[in-house]
């Protein structure tokens, strides 16, 4: 988008100058809109399953900002001739199943025929101008907590060389499919300062994010990073994605690692996810409380994996 | 008997796949496995390394060459159940015995003149090498990490080194300070922590 012009107007309240999970209009003034569109290739072999992830994917960055997702449009692209149009329907179907769990109704889309099946969403929701979380925001003293384990990038690559068992399989397929619906519920009744779900940049390339330009930096508390069991085995094994070597080439001059983080475990916190969890930072004296909240809620795997600082400004330094 | 492998052109997992085929199959005591990015010469080096081989690798652009030699005591059939890399890497254990840390505050030597120091310090990083195998770790802080950015009069010297296997430590805080972590050519990025660690490890530790 470098060196085009971007129509604006007074009303957009996040646009395309930042980072952001998604865009937020202001229709009045105790009303925004929170805008977002996204869809992939399958990424996992059952139609069902991935029209759930793809769901639950799009509605996250709803999520993300602060807000309620409220409408939706189908986004397919479908290889008609060459695949039975009963996939489309369960994955149509399994998008419809996370839709309805969100409560969020659908009031279209639009499929094109192409070589390659891909689908998604445009997602729509709202969201109280005063109560949306931007990706920046982070204040030093801040706890960071992560909703959801890492490593759904490296756990894909595994089952794609087809060395994940089948209970690994559709452990990652719930992880995936979970909506970050009740972690965002909880988040909105605490100060929580900034917000963004974790995806394709690893949880270190969306944390640059929300320091970079900044004045803080932050501390990550490697060995308190929730990981999806089996993530470390096959990491070490070299079932790492190509993505997660980019991410981290990407950001490695934000990254101080401490030499007891095995770079096994650092290339897990690059490690690109699909559906990820919510990255919030919330004040010290209310993150316990928060994290309490979120375990009520059945957010089991929630933690605070780090700090802000106001030491090295844009850094990320990696202990462990 | 060395066991050559093509997994250029492959996309991840396979050239992983491809070298553990050949392991499982044949138990090569020697591998060469040629890649087409440095992701997969990391990845495959790691699931060697889990099978016992040790490996180095070269090349660049799209073309590289992992090289795994099955290390002394170990066997191919030893089946990779693996454990999370050593928690200190290989540097940091017991072979540091002897090992000196050059610890680099300052872009330039001494008190009086400046420019004169300037020179001392490029004369003197350019002279560290003389110590071979006894220099460990060059650790550089405060305005030191100016000698580690694009346009340093020593940065080629610095990046051989770090190419014959010396460990070289750029302080993070002071880069992020001075505004040049874009600038930094040379070494890893780190922290007080790592600092200090390393302190404590070095035998011998010289402040210029």
């Amino acid at each position: 988008m470098k060196g085009l012009s971007i129509p604006t107007d007074k009303h957009v309240l996040v646009g395309m100058g930042t980072a952001d999970d998604a865009g937020v209009y202001q229709v009045s003034p105790d009303l925004a809109l929170i805008q977002t569109v996204d869809f992939f290739t399958p990424i996992v072999d059952d139609p069902y399953d991935f029209g759930r992830i793809a769901a639950a994917n799009a509605l996250s960055d709803v999520y993300a900002m602060g807000g309620v997702p409220k409408t939706a449009m189908n986004l397919v692209a479908f290889p008609l001739g060459k695949m039975d149009p009963k996939v489309l329907r369960d994955i149509l179907a399994g998008g419809l199943h996370v839709l309805e769990k969100s409560g969020t109704v659908l009031l279209g889309g639009h499929s094109i025929e192409d070589d390659e099946l891909k689908y998604g969403l445009s997602v729509t929701g709202f969201v109280h101008p005063d109560k949306i979380l931007a990706n920046q925001g982070l204040r030093p003293g801040d706890d960071l907590i992560l909703t959801k384990p890492l490593g759904t990038g490296i756990m894909n690559t595994a089952v794609k060389a087809g060395l994940a068992s089948s209970e690994q399989i559709r452990d990652i397929t719930e992880l995936m499919a979970a909506l970050n619906r009740e972690a965002a519920a909880v988040m909105t009744g605490f100060p929580v300062t900034a917000c963004t779900d974790v995806t394709g940049f690893g949880l270190l390339g969306h944390l640059a994010e929300m320091i970079a330009g900044t004045r803080v930096g932050v501390t990550v508390f490697s060995d308190k990073v929730p990981l999806i069991s089996g993530v470390l085995e096959f990491a070490g094994m070299g079932m790492v994605p190509g993505g997660a070597f980019r991410n981290r080439k990407f950001r490695e001059n934000m990254v101080s690692t401490a030499s007891r983080v095995s770079p096994v475990l650092r290339d897990i916190l690059f490690d690109p996810q699909t559906s990820g969890g919510l990255l919030m930072g919330c004040p010290q004296d209310h993150s316990q409380a928060l994290l309490d909240a979120l375990y009520r809620q059945g957010v089991a795997d929630a933690a605070v994996i780090g700090r802000v600082t106001d030491t090295g400004p844009g850094m990320m330094a990696i202990e462990y | 008997m060395t066991t050559d492998i093509n997994a250029r052109g492959l996309a991840c997992p396979q050239p992983v796949l491809t070298a553990k085929q050949a392991v499982d199959q044949d138990h090569p005591a020697r591998l060469m496995v040629r890649v087409d990015n440095e992701a997969a010469v990391e990845n495959v080096s790691r699931f060697l390394g889990t099978r016992g081989y040790e490996t180095t690798s070269s090349g660049q652009g799209d073309d590289f060459t992992v090289t795994a030699v099955l290390a002394q005591g170990s066997t191919a059939e030893k089946n990779g159940k693996t454990e999370p890399a050593p928690a200190v890497s290989g540097a940091d254990s017991q072979d540091i015995q002897q090992k000196i840390l050059v610890f680099i505050a300052t872009d330039r030597m001494g008190f009086g003149d400046d420019e004169l120091g300037k020179k001392l310090m490029i004369s003197f990083v350019k002279t560290l090498g003389e110590m071979g195998d006894d220099l460990w770790r060059l650790v550089f802080v405060n305005n030191g990490v100016k000698l580690t950015i694009t346009g340093s009069p020593v940065l080629e010297t610095l990046q051989e080194y770090e190419r014959q296997g010396f460990s070289i430590l750029v302080c993070g805080t002071c880069l992020s300070h001075f505004d040049l972590l874009e600038q930094k050519q040379v070494g890893d990025t780190t922290n007080m922590l790592d600092i200090v660690t390393s302190l404590q490890l070095a035998q011998k530790v010289i402040q210029p």
